[in-house]
């Protein structure tokens, strides 16, 4: 007891430990200060140089030793935080690049290719590009009805009617896919022009849904592509009728009793069309999502 | 004088292992084959050049300074030369700051050598010096200077397995710490993000000594930054091998 406090008094009052004590606080006091001022400075970056000379995946694959999935983890986690700073204008130059590494080294993660997809679409601007990354996603997990059915949104936002339906399709042929798809592959038929596709299609989801609400979705569409076949016929026999008498017929029963017409159509209420003798148009009598 | 001695004894210890002879024929063949992997790139072979070789003089630098310092302190005693030593007139605080300039010493050296073939495959490249390239092995020796002084940090107290461990762990922590940042930016203020920001100062930073992207871009770099990361690694280095000392001298080997 005596001699553990002798050492312990010993040490204390050793000038040797108070020195190196003090050496080595202020040391850790200066070299903490030399951090924050090194910090303060800016340093010149090669936008993504961290990750833009990966090799591809497929090879960097072999150096991870079985932690290929981990590797895939960091990258994602870092890709989230490059594209979220908007001081690098290129960084969408690499995207495909960076969301191609993820996607050889952990294929069946299918967040990146979401992400990447969005962040394409929607920050840089991209629909190609998106849809490219989605495309890989596909090809990895063919199973997976979400990534054409996330290209074929991303395609009707864009307005690219004739690729929307095209991922729907894909989509629609994936077992598990929700009726939703089916919907939006009518839709896009619709948009397309394809009247015969688009009606076949909505009547079948109408015939088949035991909703009620989604059984009035599909009636109001029937109504709709109905109207924009009849209201083809009846225009086309308007510009026939014009052609041969050089005026828009007085209404639509004149172009029956003129042979233009064998029958004036009627839409899905049994509701005439309107008919604008002036400019030769033909509209449906009620609008279709308000029936 | 005393300290001379002890590092004149580690140098010539140093040399004689075999594991630093490996370590630069691996360093010096990545060095070299850097140029024939130069071959398969489309664009600036150059830059493959000079990414390869400086990546290597860091890596197997810090291998070395990791595999040969872990042991230098821990053979002596295990070996039980380390009696005939304190048993001279000479402090400890000297037979450990010997220790460390002699593997310094060694490693000047062995880094002055892989720094010459790679200047000379990069000249056989270019055709013209590039005196950028030493400011970049300049700082790439700073960090193996704190890597050394940790290595022989842990020496004092573990076995040489350990130690590298512990040094290689801080060497990977020294790459990544950065990313503490992105972390103290996403933390509300409270403890957690001092704790954080605390960690973020404290644990050590090797990229201020990484100027191996900037100088191969021919990038800007403000000369304080080099006069501050200097001194940071001068502090650190300080600071690990006091931490050192107070360890070692505690030690009792009777």
């Amino acid at each position: 007891m005596t001699m553990a406090r002798k050492s312990s008094s010993h040490i204390k009052g050793d000038p040797g430990v108070i020195f190196l004590t003090a050496v080595l606080i202020l040391s850790c006091l200066v070299f903490m200060t030399l951090k924050v001022r090194c910090d303060q400075i800016s340093r010149s970056r090669v936008p993504g140089s961290a990750i833009i000379y990966l090799p591809s995946g497929k090879y960097l694959k072999y150096v991870t030793f079985g932690y290929s999935s981990v590797l895939a983890d960091l990258i994602y986690l870092w890709a989230i935080q490059y594209y979220s700073n908007y001081a690098i204008p290129e960084r969408f130059q690499y995207l495909e690049h960076i969301f191609s590494i993820i996607s050889e080294l952990d294929p069946r993660y299918v967040d990146p290719y979401e992400l990447g997809a969005l962040i394409a679409v929607y920050e840089g601007n991209n629909l190609e590009l998106g849809l490219r990354i989605l495309d890989m996603g596909l090809e990895k997990n063919p199973d997976q009805w979400f990534f054409p059915f996330l290209a074929g949104h991303l395609a009707q936002l864009r307005k690219n009617y004739e690729l929307a339906r095209a991922y729907y399709k894909k989509a629609m042929d994936i077992p598990g896919s929700p009726e939703i798809v089916k919907r939006l592959y009518a839709f896009s038929a619709f948009k397309t022009m394809d009247l015969e596709t688009a009606w076949r299609t909505w009547l079948e989801i109408y015939e088949t849904s035991r909703d009620e609400r989604v059984k009035k979705i599909a009636s109001n569409h029937l109504y709709q592509v109905k109207a924009a076949i009849d209201k083809q016929i009846i225009e086309r026999a308007v510009a026939l009728f014009r052609e041969k008498y050089g005026r828009n017929p007085y209404s639509l029963e004149q172009l029956k009793r003129t042979g233009f017409l064998k029958e004036i159509p009627k839409d899905l209420d049994g509701l005439d069309y309107l008919y604008d003798p002036a400019t030769g148009e033909v509209r449906a009598a009620q609008i279709w999502w308000k029936r | 004088m005393k300290i001379r001695a002890i590092t004149l004894n580690t140098f010539k210890e140093a040399i004689r292992d075999r594991i630093l002879y490996l370590l630069f024929f691996f360093a010096a063949a990545a060095i070299i084959f850097s140029r024939l992997l130069a071959l398969l790139t489309v664009g600036d072979r150059v830059k493959i050049i000079k990414d390869v070789g400086l990546a290597s003089l860091s890596l197997f630098g810090a291998l070395m300074a990791i595999l040969i310092g872990t042991g230098l302190v821990y053979k002596e005693i295990d070996k039980k030369t380390i009696y005939t030593v304190i048993s001279k007139p000479i402090h400890r605080w000297q037979f450990l700051l010997g220790k460390f300039l002699g593997l310094m010493l060694t490693l000047v050296v062995m880094i002055g050598l892989m720094s010459l073939i790679f200047l000379i495959v990069v000249f056989a490249h270019t055709f013209k010096l590039e005196p950028r390239l030493l400011i970049a092995i300049l700082f790439i020796f700073i960090e193996l200077m704190l890597i050394t002084a940790v290595a022989i940090l842990f020496s004092c107290f573990s076995t040489p397995i350990l130690s590298s461990i512990f040094s290689l762990a801080f060497y990977l922590i020294g790459h990544t710490s950065w990313g503490l940042e992105t972390l103290i930016r996403k933390l509300r203020p409270g403890p957690w993000r001092s704790l954080a920001q605390f960690l973020y100062t404290f644990l050590p930073d090797l990229e201020n000594f990484n100027f191996r992207t900037e100088i191969v871009h021919g990038l800007a770099i403000q000369p304080r930054f080099y006069f501050y990361s200097a001194l940071y690694g001068l502090f650190y280095t300080a600071f690990i091998l006091v931490l050192a000392n107070m360890i070692f001298r505690k030690r009792d080997f009777v």
